[in-house]
């Protein structure tokens, strides 16, 4: 092996680091140490001059090692080693020291604590250091082919979407109809296009497209292999087939919450769910008077918030499904334009029509719907009988009690989860403490999930509006385009490794792993290294000490601790 | 207890094409302008107005008299109602019942 030449920098971090650590004491403490080169501390080493001088260093003395002592890798691990990489030397031998998170932001009211323990961090880091191995990213080819589970409003925007791009779509719908929550829908919020004629003009689009291949009737039943290039199974009435894509786009979708009968009064006659009435809306959309079920409908109550907002408890849906009032503004807009002679009246919590949406708030108004607030504390209490009897209290009129006779009343309930265990053990994708798919990030990161390859988009990740669902299916197939077209994917090379004289082929990892990276081939393990996560799972149930992870090899990590404790004797 | 009948409002529809009254939202703005100290205030009256409680416009009938038609409340009001006429018109329907005029 090449003599070892380290450059260590220690960063002020203007002062974040430099007010509780003594940097120059860190700095004389490692200078001159065996294998290193060059230490010296920067009042920002992220800074762009900064990295010039580090790279100019990293040349002039041909150092084969870097460590910086800084904030969290999290922050500028890549940027350094980007660093790294523009000096010509291989990013994997460079190792961040967090001396600002575990340094001076821990122990502030301890600076003569916090500077030994900072010197002995990094001497750990020259550890590591100093028998870091040049490593080189794992190349995954792609497969121009992506799998959208789901035919909804979101699911079909992501396969035209993708097929607008090139990319071969299979789309698998579990009914045997496209369509989802929208298919038998009349007028829908902003567009007043029918529900129904939107999705019919998509699947127009679709069953026209070559590069777009459906699936009725059929679920996800099996996956295999890594991103780029998955092998994934589809059952369809008890019969396998295997299809591969490179990635997969989860379009699931919600379903619209029901009541249980008895709770507000559901299940007796003249009392619905908002869905109902619409279904209802749509069938008989120009019948005079209105009508629902045979009762004549002459006074229309809606009640907001049923089934939402719950207090906590177990089970509780806590959360706002923020579509529902709008929905429920947008229909009363609906009932006034085509039975003008209908009253309307909505007991509300709060009216949550955002945005533009603003309108259908002010429109219901003007057609003289009148509003209701109602505090969770009291709630309306529905009364059948042949003209149902609404109760309330109005917090408008200081909580004064309110009766009043209704022919309908809709209850205005959000959306809730389709708990799918198969997608979920198949797919392994994050569940949100509401029951939807979570996102990496709801702002940053919004249609990916911590499962490489596989994006969610429309209501299967939280309740939305149609408009909103298009849109991020959309943004689904952007990313999945982005990840495809590039032709590969890379990895980090952070993986698991055999040392293959130690190993004996006793196969204890190989249960251990929960990626199923580690096969035996003969009587050795092998690893999959495309499908190694580098959670080191397999290295401590290694009877041999045969497996390790690369970057964190049994030297490194014992040569580790040891300077650790050394580090933390001498200062 | 109120007796909720909004279609009690279209007595003023009947007489006013438009009782744009019906645009308020319960901002308050009205009651926090108004320069008469009354016991029941615009916005609350209004509210009664909206959901045709008859019985508490009845009750609350001083204050409908006792407005000035200043007219401080409608120039500031956030939906553009046209407060004046709006208590106009239930001066004439306070006033019709009490003769038994009404039509």
């Amino acid at each position: 092996m090449k003599e070892p030449r380290l450059g260590v920098f220690i960063c002020h971090c203007g002062g974040n680091i430099s007010d509780v650590v003594d940097v120059e004491k860190v700095r004389q403490a490692v200078e001159g140490a065996p294998g290193v080169k060059v230490a010296q501390t920067h009042m920002f080493t992220c800074s762009e001059a900064a990295q010039q001088e580090m790279i100019r260093l990293i040349r002039e003395h041909d150092l084969n090692g870097l460590v910086i002592a800084s904030c969290s890798p999290r922050l500028h691990q890549e940027t350094f080693r980007q660093m790294a990489r523009r000096a010509g030397l291989n990013p994997y031998r460079y190792v961040q020291v967090n001396i600002r998170e575990q340094c001076s932001w821990a122990h502030p009211h301890h600076p003569g604590e916090a500077t030994r323990k900072a010197v002995a961090l990094v001497k750990g880091g020259i550890a590591r250091a100093l028998r870091a191995r040049s490593l080189e990213p794992i190349v995954i080819k792609t497969r121009p082919e992506a799998m959208v589970i789901g035919a909804g409003i979101a699911g079909l925007e992501a396969a035209l979407g993708l097929s607008r791009m090139g990319i071969k779509v299979h789309l698998v719908e579990k009914e045997d109809r496209p369509g989802g929550l929208l298919r038998d829908r009349g007028p829908i919020f902003p567009t007043d296009q029918k529900g129904r004629e939107l999705v019919e003009h998509l699947w127009r689009e679709i069953h026209r497209d070559a590069n777009i291949r459906t699936y009725f009737r059929s679920h996800l039943c099996g996956k295999e292999g890594v991103v780029g290039d998955f092998r994934l199974k589809i059952c369809r009435d008890g019969e396998e087939k295997e299809i591969r894509a490179g990635a997969i786009v989860v379009a699931t979708g919600a379903r619209p919450h029901t009541p249980q009968p008895g709770e507000w009064g559901y299940g007796s006659e003249g009392v619905c769910t908002l869905y109902e009435f619409l279904l209802h809306l749509a069938e008989h959309p120009e019948e005079k008077p209105l009508f629902y079920r045979g009762r004549r409908v002459r006074r229309l109550v809606y009640v907001y918030c049923v089934g939402s907002r719950e207090p906590a408890g177990e089970k509780a849906r806590t959360y706002c499904s923020r579509y529902c009032c709008t929905a429920a503004l947008y229909t009363a807009c609906l009932v006034h334009s085509r039975w003008p002679e209908v009253t309307q009246v909505h007991l509300y919590r709060d009216i949550r029509s955002y945005g533009k949406y603003e309108k259908y708030y002010r429109r219901a108004l003007g057609y003289g719907s009148v509003f209701v607030r109602y505090s969770p504390q009291s709630p309306p209490e529905i009364h059948p009988g042949g003209r149902l009897r609404v109760r309330v209290r109005d917090l408008l009129t200081a909580k004064q009690e309110i009766e009043l006779e209704a022919d309908l009343v809709c209850l205005v309930t959000g959306l809730e989860p389709v708990h799918s265990p198969e997608l979920l053990e198949h797919l392994k994708l994050p569940v949100g403490k509401e029951g939807f798919f979570q996102e990496v990030h709801p702002k940053l990161r919004p249609v990916e999930t911590m499962a490489d390859g596989v994006f969610i988009c429309g209501c299967a990740q939280g309740p939305r509006t149609a408009e909103e669902s298009a849109a991020s299916g959309l943004a689904a197939a952007a990313k999945v385009g982005a990840l495809l077209l590039a032709g590969e994917v890379k990895r980090e090379p952070l993986v698991a490794e055999v040392i293959e004289e130690r190993c004996d082929g006793c196969g204890e990892c190989v249960a251990a792993c929960p990626y199923g990276a580690l096969e035996l081939s003969g009587d050795r393990v092998r690893v999959r290294e495309s499908l190694c996560k580098g959670e080191g799972a397999c290295v401590p149930v290694c009877p041999q000490e045969a497996l390790q992870v690369r970057g964190y090899e049994h030297e490194t990590i014992k040569a580790l601790i040891d300077s650790l404790a050394e580090g933390l004797a001498d200062a | 207890m109120i007796r909720l009948r909004p279609e009690w409002r279209r007595i003023f529809e009947a007489r006013e094409r438009d009782l744009d009254a019906r645009r308020c939202f319960n901002c308050g703005t009205c009651t926090t302008l108004c320069p008469l100290g009354l016991k029941v205030l615009p916005r609350e009256i209004f509210r009664y107005a909206l959901l045709g409680a008859e019985e508490k416009l009845r009750e609350n009938r001083e204050a409908v008299y006792a407005c000035l038609l200043c007219r401080l409340c409608e120039v500031n009001c956030p939906q553009g109602v046209k407060i004046t006429e709006v208590i106009r018109l239930l001066r004439v329907y306070l006033a019709e019942e009490d003769l038994e005029v009404r039509p």
